[in-house]
């Protein structure tokens, strides 16, 4: 595999393809006629997984940043269109692009209006994910991180629930609040480089980043700090910032849904990885913001948990599920230990399955009987009996139960953060059971039970187009929970660059509580 | 390559050179005429009128190539300029005022006949405002700069009252010019003080005669009552009073022209004042010019955002727009000059789109377009909502549009200069705007029209969809590409500062 995509030169095209493909597929569905809409989608992302698909072994796990090029876009300004992959995105990138076939598939029947935008928006949002996590210029990743939010934005509008105006409308503000502070501290860090340099400008991360390293910014820095965490935990979302995210999963279409769980959540800790934290070292360990960040990430693990008990509606319920899981995923960065970041990391990629998978089930379910009420169902698994198996492992793997992709990650988490917050761990742990205490339940409600209501006597169990899309989630549920080293081993090396780099930076992130074997 | 012959340094002391340095303007002067004489002839049927258009719009273009021919031979004044100005930044704001007024006019064709409107005379005055602005745009003397003013600003008072019919078009012009006169009159009154600290009113030599000292009492008073006069005409808090009833009542066209080519006209005069009378002065007007800014863009959002009409909530954003303009106008720098055209051309083109529409669903006057009146619309006419989006997402300054290139360049020159508090204040109240930009556009996608055929008389006829047609395409490929526009404002601004430091000042 690895000599068929070198002789013809993986990486020259590679990255550009996955950007520009779903682009050229939006326009060409605008102006094709609204039947081939659909069909044209799929071949579209199904294309697009397959170059995704060969990244994995064109992916060299040693070589750090790869299948890099430059393009110049705004010379005056230094602005250059500049892409590349490590171990840190590689990843989210196939994630996305895998996703989205599945995304586009779950919509076969359920979406009826205004096919071609629905379609074409779609594709549109696909390029805007791929770009941010591909971008290495700060102007680009602003570009494509602003960009995604139209998509988006007329997809909870437009195809949503009874609600969804005010879902949209919510989204969009908070998610461009927090990113136009963000376009300022980039100017700011530009501009006091380029008065350091002599009037030189750039945008490249790389050359952002070694100034970061060297140049003094003075008390500056923390605002910079402040500005670029706040565009980043609104996304996560860290508690408290994580209000738009109920209303914006249970309104949006069930593609909709899969995605911002999926993917856009990741944007907001990919963000930390790549950018807050390897710029801004001192200022996020120093024991303040250490401390208010594993807090915040502690409270969004068990307030997520909580809240989620609670739910009346299936969906929402997920939804606050997300909110705990994501805590994880913040607790894990901030270990700063290489186990607590390839946690992190693992985590991202097995919430974007399982929670995906979630949606998926729950959008079925809501084709079917039109309610999202866990109180509207009871005794599926007699009528439903693939189904519920289906729901019943991909709760388990959102718990978080050994032989499942939930668990690797969480695990590593918890182990990594236990040397510098064993406290936290000790709480956090308490979100696991939680996790198990309203999944269980909630599955113990709609699926098992007594089928008493008439109108799920007669609900149809999974199509053929079903078991299609759910099959490669479940695969990736056990391959990931079984075998987890490929993905580990690809990992490992961006996660000991991050946590070398703040060690260097900023020596008292790294305390003495790393685990011997690091 | 073959050697392109650069025109010889025009001696404006000749009065043959002074024609050619004042062709453009003359040449527009000349052509009112013509118009006039065409109106005597014939000024009875919708035809005339149209007539009338087509020739105004002939000598706008006309007026366009004799300007582009002055840029690109590359005009320039042999010494001080003297009255009139030969640089970039000038052939620049030019071209701003006449896209503003081209456009006014293809909006205006269709519109005068839909509102029943014979009155050819629209266009002689439309004519005659572009001189006016053009004679600002150029000024290198301040009673030039006074002139401009006056002649573009009579011209308009008559244009705000156009609609006979309509008590708000009376209610506007007198409004406009009561308190236009005001502004007037401080621009003159500070003239005159200028004239007397430093007895002459040449742009470059009041700056050379304020150069190396502390202002004195009389030069600030005047500097103070000369910004006063041009930030009434940008409509900036606390002189933008009179603002929202004036673009409400204006017929909607006229609306257009007040927010492009008055706005464009006055900002680029005001920065030519500044940058080159004022240079060392920056300290003492940039402070209460930076205040300003934040308190425009603060007021002009928060009040946009409680409007429901949307004509009204675009005056209202027009307001917040000049607060954002003025942090480029802050700084005094070349970055600033070059972000202050920068984003006046963005805005120019935006504001086409989104009056364009806005005019297209209206009726006598589009006072009563709210967003219920909108609901729907992306179903039944696709093309009008997505160029309203286009343009609802240019003023929210997004990626992808050219508004985001104007408000990028903004910040950039605030930050370049070290000031970031009113970077900060602009973003945030950024984020406010999107809370009555992105209504429109969920009100067009996202909720169902009252019923089939609602929008069927919503007609913008071909010349007004020209304009808007060609600005969204304009404002989404400058948005994409911006190489060549951001480098083009680099260099007219450079222009505009190595005047003063190749003189010597």
């Amino acid at each position: 595999m690895t000599d068929f995509l070198a002789g013809i030169d993986f990486s020259a095209w590679a990255l550009h393809a996955l950007v520009l493909l779903p682009l050229f597929g939006a326009a060409l569905i605008v102006v094709l006629p609204a039947r081939l809409a659909r069909g044209l989608a799929l071949a579209v992302t199904l294309a697009e997984a397959l170059v995704a698909l060969g990244l994995w072994w064109a992916f060299d796990p040693a070589a750090g940043m790869q299948l890099r090029s430059s393009h110049a876009w705004i010379p005056a300004y230094g602005i250059n269109y500049i892409v590349g992959i490590d171990g840190l995105s590689v990843f989210l990138v196939m994630l996305s692009a895998l996703l989205m076939p599945l995304c586009v598939w779950s919509g076969w029947n359920a979406i009826e209006t205004r096919l071609r935008g629905y379609y074409a928006l779609l594709l549109v949002l696909l390029t805007g994910m791929i770009g941010v996590f591909i971008a290495l210029d700060l102007f680009v990743f602003y570009v494509f991180w602003e960009v995604m939010l139209i998509p988006m934005y007329f997809l909870i509008g437009v195809w949503g629930g009874a609600n969804r105006l005010y879902a949209a409308i919510k989204f969009f503000i908070y998610t461009m609040a927090g990113s136009l502070l963000m376009l300022v501290a980039i100017l700011a860090i530009v501009w006091h480089r380029a008065h350091a340099n002599g009037g030189a400008f750039s945008f490249a991360y790389d050359d952002l980043l070694a100034y970061m390293a060297t140049g003094s910014l003075g008390t500056l820095k923390p605002w910079l700090f402040l500005a670029f965490a706040l565009a980043f935990a609104i996304k996560v979302p860290v508690f408290p910032f994580h209000t738009w995210l109920p209303d914006a999963h249970v309104e949006a279409p069930t593609a909709a849904s899969v995605l911002l769980a999926s993917v856009l959540l990741k944007m907001g800790t990919y963000g930390f990885l790549r950018f807050a934290i390897p710029f801004f070292p001192a200022e996020a360990f120093a024991p303040l913001t250490q401390a208010v960040v594993v807090a915040l990430a502690v409270i969004g693990i068990v307030y997520g948990a909580l809240v989620a008990l609670v739910q009346p509606d299936v969906k929402k319920l997920v939804a606050y599920s997300s909110v705990s899981h994501m805590g994880f995923v913040m607790l894990g960065i901030w270990a700063m230990t290489v186990q607590g970041v390839q946690g992190a990391i693992v985590v991202m990629l097995a919430h974007g399955i399982s929670t995906g998978g979630l949606f998926l089930l729950i959008g079925m379910l809501y084709e079917r009987r039109h309610s999202r009420e866990i109180s509207a169902f009871g005794g599926l698994a007699r009528v439903m009996p693939a189904f519920s198996a289906v729901l019943v492992i991909t709760a388990l793997s959102s718990i978080g139960v050994p032989g499942t992709n939930g668990f690797v990650g969480e695990f590593l988490v918890l182990i990594g953060s236990f040397g510098p917050h064993p406290i936290a761990v000790g709480i956090a742990a308490t979100g696991v059971i939680f996790a198990a205490a309203y999944l269980l339940w909630a599955v113990q409600r709609v699926v098992f039970n007594k089928l008493d209501k008439p109108e799920n006597q007669a609900l149809t169990d999974l199509t053929r187009r079903e078991w299609a899309i759910l099959l490669p989630l479940l695969a990736g549920i056990l391959w990931l929970g079984l075998y987890p080293a490929p993905v580990l081993r690809r990992t490992e090396p961006a996660a000991q660059a991050i946590v070398d780099h703040v060690g260097t930076l900023a020596p008292r992130a790294r305390s003495a509580h790393v685990l011997p074997g690091n | 390559m073959a050697s392109f012959d650069r025109m010889t340094p025009l001696d404006l002391a000749d009065p043959a050179s002074m024609a050619a340095a004042l062709a453009p303007e003359l040449f527009l002067t000349g052509a009112s005429l013509v118009v006039l004489l065409f109106i005597a002839w014939r000024h009875k049927t919708h035809a005339d009128t149209r007539w009338a258009g087509w020739l105004t719009l002939a000598s706008l273009v006309i007026a366009g190539a004799i300007l582009a021919g002055m840029a690109v031979s590359g005009a320039s004044a042999l010494g001080l300029p003297q009255m009139i100005s030969l640089d970039a930044y000038r052939w620049a704001g030019g071209a701003l005022v006449l896209v503003a007024a081209i456009a006014t006019v293809l909006l205006s064709i269709g519109y005068l006949e839909r509102e029943g409107i014979v009155a050819p005379e629209y266009y002689v005055l439309i004519i005659l405002a572009v001189v006016g602005m053009l004679c600002m745009t150029g000024a290198a003397d301040l009673i030039v700069l006074f002139l401009g003013l006056e002649i573009m600003s009579v011209s308009v008072y008559v244009l705000a009252g156009y609609d006979r019919q309509s008590a708000f078009s009376a209610e506007a012009a007198l409004k406009y010019f009561l308190l236009g006169a005001f502004g007037s009159a401080f621009l003159l009154y500070g003239i005159a003080l200028l004239y007397g600290a430093t007895g002459s009113t040449n742009l470059q030599i009041v700056g050379s005669q304020l150069a190396g000292a502390r202002l004195s009492v009389m030069a600030a008073l005047g500097l103070a009552l000369l910004l006063i006069g041009l930030l009434f005409k940008v409509a900036a808090a606390p002189f933008h009073m009179w603002a929202p009833d004036v673009y409400e009542g204006a017929p909607t066209p006229i609306t257009t022209f007040m927010a492009t080519g008055v706005k464009a006209a006055a900002f680029i005069a005001l920065m030519r004042v500044l940058m080159q009378s004022f240079p060392e002065a920056v300290g003492a007007w940039s402070v209460p010019i930076g205040v300003l800014a934040g308190i425009t863009m603060i007021l002009g959002n928060l009040v946009a955002l409680s409007q429901r009409s949307l004509k009204r909530m675009l005056a209202y954003s027009s307001v917040a727009h000049a607060g954002y303009i003025l942090i480029g106008v802050r700084p005094g720098t070349p970055y600033g000059a070059s972000a202050v055209w920068l984003y006046l051309a963005a805005y120019t083109l935006t504001t086409i789109i989104t009056f364009g529409v806005l005019q297209a669903l209206g009726r006598s006057g589009e006072r009563d377009v709210t967003l219920d009146r909108i609901a729907g619309l992306a179903e039944e006419r696709p093309g009008l909502a997505f160029a309203m989006t286009v343009g609802m997402l240019s003023l929210m300054g997004f990626p992808g549009t050219f508004g985001f290139i104007g408000k990028w360049s903004l910040l950039n020159a605030s930050i370049a200069d070290g000031e970031r508090i009113l970077a900060v204040i602009l973003v945030l109240t950024s984020v406010v705007s999107a809370g009555y930009y992105l209504p429109v556009i969920m009100s067009m996608y996202m909720r169902k029209s009252p019923g089939p055929g609602t929008y069927a008389d919503a007609r913008l006829g071909r010349p007004a969809t020209l304009a808007v047609a060609v600005a969204t395409v304009v404002v989404l490929l400058l948005g994409i590409w911006p190489k060549q526009v951001i480098s083009y404002a680099d260099q007219t601004s450079n222009e505009l500062r190595t005047m003063f430091i190749q003189q010597g000042y």
